[in-house]
């Protein structure tokens, strides 16, 4: 009735999930942190680093090997996926398919698709960590949110935690974009503790003026022990840039979405214990 | 001609004076002032008027009222942040509305020309939190009311065209940012105020045209919606929250014990918390179908956020069932005529929604009660547990295990981090760790005790 959803994910996915399932206690639980952000917080004033451009770039050979080795294997995916179908799925499923599970959280590979980062690159003082939960089917974004402002003389408001999934890539770091135009809906499964949160829907933009622009709507959660589903149609996003909302609204390019964020910024300081979401997929609507 | 400027200004002063006044009256004073003068005054009028910012002759020093000056004689120093100084000065230690209202009273009647009204403003918003007024929105029109009226409309299209008087606008879009952060939605007086101040088209009015557009929109998003003001009381608060991680309308709220303070024979006082559990009728049918060979947990605290205040619950839970222990319920077709509870079509497509999930039912065990108590500590809980036993015979049988952190404060999903730490130091131990973890830190309620307790 219900085609496998198993079969659509990545096979590094695939494995790691089996060999859970066989050996339980030996993946590790805990994602060794990231680097959260690109650009590390200079305050304003502060000399800039006397560096040149190509100083932090590492040109070690086995990097270099490693980088043939994994670009040739994605292009060779790409040549050969054509000839199965669009995405490298059958013209079929692709055409019948209701949802489709992009994110979910199996075992610490999965953890690698995100970025995590919190107001302390813009010189706050929240922090957050994202790991994977009790049963390595979830994972859970924790830390501290505060809300004081850096004492910079510039920055006015702060306080902010968030995910933002990384952009996919073709082989020879080429961008890749969801093409979600197929479907309507956005779909979480989510466990929060209470407070709201902002969903981010990053698209591909014409000009480079406009990278800033989001696609936001709120994810509301309810708090306690149980686990929601949130359905929120895409319709529902509303364009901003830089955090304010833009007079002319458009709707989203559906096929060219590159990331989605998930930020909490509701000034509550205190600890971020939020539970927050695991697993989540998109579908169409069904029309009846 | 000096003659008739001084009377004109007189006059001003009269009109300005009255700005205290709502702001629509205080247009229509202007309008019928101004139109009630002859032509001729009507113009020099308005070149008094509009030495108002920049007049050589009266930028000395702004006079300040008798009753502000020390008693030292010592006059203002001329720092630049003179304007905190005033409200020092007026609301010395009662910050309240009223003293608020009052600091801007004596600003604006401190100086006709409300030099420094700008900087003045800008102190305001950032004072606002202290007073306890940055909810106020008759605060805000009030501070929009400092503006002088008339003064920075533009009055041909080259000034329309670009900034005109941008430090202003910039201050009064400040203000209505500062009501948009704090979720205050504008009036018809906001509205007219800012339109006598900026003109039809500034920045500040599109601002405000902007909120007025998407304050509605967002109004009613929110699925779950908490009330403005929280109730102070904590059973009703508990009551609050409860049904609102439930989602279950048939659930039903329990409070075990009111808050309540006793004196004891030896004098001491004893406070009781208060207990507010909450149990829908399928947690009940989850718990009596729990094989009682298993443990059951009390966990907590849990935080939950309902705005900016932090409540804290407890869960009654059990580890999952094992996948060899689960039962298949068969439906019974004859529960209901009407439809079938089951189709099976074996059609070549993915119909999409998956019916199987079972918010009860978790992957992470089910939850069988939840509670909120003011104490923390195992003797409150088991007063809970004993309570929920009247109605889940089952909890007589079953062993019930606390895993309760030491107080709300340093809780933060504790059980989840703790075993993680154990996984990061010895994964290969999970198992045994665990189980030394309970040991340690859990108490094993002995369950025969418990039920005489609640015999006698």
């Amino acid at each position: 009735m219900s085609l496998p959803k198993m079969a659509r994910l990545p096979s590094v996915r695939l494995l790691s999930s089996i060999q859970q399932q066989l050996l339980p206690s030996i993946a590790p639980l805990t994602e060794p942190r990231r680097a959260a952000s690109r650009y590390e917080y200079r305050r304003p004033g502060e000399p800039k680093k006397d560096k040149y451009p190509f100083q932090p770039v590492n040109f070690s050979f086995s990097k270099g090997l490693e980088g043939i080795k994994k670009h040739f294997a994605l292009l060779k995916k790409e040549v050969t996926d054509r000839w199965v179908g669009p995405e490298g799925k059958p013209l079929l499923e692709h055409m019948l398919e209701q949802n489709q599970v992009l994110w979910e959280f199996r075992g610490p590979e999965s953890l690698k698709q995100w970025t995590v980062s919190s107001d302390h690159e813009i010189g706050g003082q929240s922090e957050a960590h994202l790991k994977l939960g009790r049963n390595n089917d979830t994972c859970f974004l924790y830390g501290t949110l505060s809300s004081t402002p850096p004492r910079d003389g510039e920055t006015r408001y702060s306080g902010y935690c968030t995910m933002r999934s990384q952009q996919p890539l073709r082989s020879f770091d080429r961008k890749k974009h969801f093409d979600w135009s197929n479907f309507n809906t956005l779909h979480l499964r989510v466990r929060g503790d209470g407070r709201p949160w902002m969903i981010n829907l990053a698209t591909e933009t014409y000009f480079s003026h406009q990278g800033d622009d989001m696609y936001n709507y709120f994810l509301y959660t309810r708090g306690g022990p149980y686990w929601q589903e949130v359905k929120i149609p895409f319709s529902k996003f509303f364009l901003t840039s830089r955090g304010r909302i833009q007079d002319s609204q458009h709707c989203v390019w559906l096929d060219k979405v590159n990331t989605i964020g998930f930020t909490l910024g509701d000034k509550a300081d205190g600890p971020l214990p939020a539970g927050d979401r695991f697993h989540w997929r998109q579908q169409r609507l069904r029309s009846h | 001609m000096r003659c008739a400027r001084c009377l004109l200004q007189l006059q001003c002063l009269r009109l300005v004076g009255q700005t205290a006044r709502s702001a629509a009256q205080n247009g229509a004073l202007l309008h019928s002032a101004s139109s009630s003068q002859p032509n001729m005054l009507h113009n020099t009028q308005h070149q008094v008027l509009r030495r108002f910012h920049g007049s050589p002759v009266c930028a000395k020093m702004p006079p300040i009222p008798a009753e502000f000056i020390d008693e030292d004689g010592k006059k203002r120093d001329k720092s630049l942040v003179t304007r905190d100084d005033l409200f020092e000065q007026v609301a010395k230690d009662i910050k309240t509305k009223a003293t608020f209202n009052k600091v801007v009273d004596v600003f604006i009647k401190q100086d006709v020309r409300r030099r420094g009204h700008v900087e003045f403003i800008y102190a305001a918003l950032q004072k606002m939190p202290e007073f306890g007024v940055e909810k106020d929105l008759a605060i805000y029109n009030k501070l929009l009311d400092v503006f002088p009226k008339e003064v920075f409309v533009p009055r041909n299209f080259i000034q329309r065209m670009f900034n005109h008087y941008p430090r202003q606008q910039e201050c009064g879009v400040q203000v209505l940012e500062q009501m948009e952060n704090y979720g205050i939605t504008p009036n018809m007086e906001t509205k007219v105020l800012l339109v006598q101040i900026f003109g039809l088209k500034g920045h500040p009015v599109r601002k405000l045209q902007r909120l007025m557009y998407w304050f509605p929109k967002f109004k009613h998003t929110n699925p779950f919606p908490i009330p403005k003001e929280l109730s102070e009381d904590p059973v009703d608060l508990a009551r609050f929250s409860l049904t609102r991680i439930t989602n279950d309308r048939d659930a039903k709220v329990t409070v075990y014990q009111l808050p309540c303070t006793d004196i004891t024979e030896s004098g001491e006082e004893i406070t009781l918390p208060h207990v507010v559990g909450i149990q829908s009728p399928s947690q009940m049918e989850l718990l009596a179908k729990h094989n009682p060979s298993r443990p059951v947990f009390v966990e907590g605290p849990f935080p939950l956020w309902l705005r900016k205040k932090c409540v804290y619950y407890y869960v009654l839970r059990a580890d999952p069932t094992p996948p060899d222990e689960k039962v298949e319920e068969p439906y019974d077709p004859e529960r209901c005529f009407y439809y079938s509870l089951q189709l099976d079509l074996d059609l070549d497509r993915d119909f999409g929604d998956e019916q199987s999930f079972n918010v009860e039912d978790l992957d992470e065990g089910p939850v069988f009660a939840m509670c909120m108590t003011g104490r923390g500590e195992q003797a409150v809980l088991n007063q809970w547990i004993s309570g929920l036993q009247l109605n889940n015979p089952i909890l007589g049988q079953v062993a019930t295990l606390f895993r309760i952190d030491d107080g709300p404060k340093e809780l933060l999903g504790a059980a989840d981090t703790e075993s993680d730490h154990h996984h990061r130091t010895d994964p290969d131990t999970r198992t045994e760790d665990r189980q030394h973890e309970g040991e340690a830190e859990v108490t094993v309620d002995e369950e025969p005790s418990r039920s005489q307790g609640i015999k006698q």
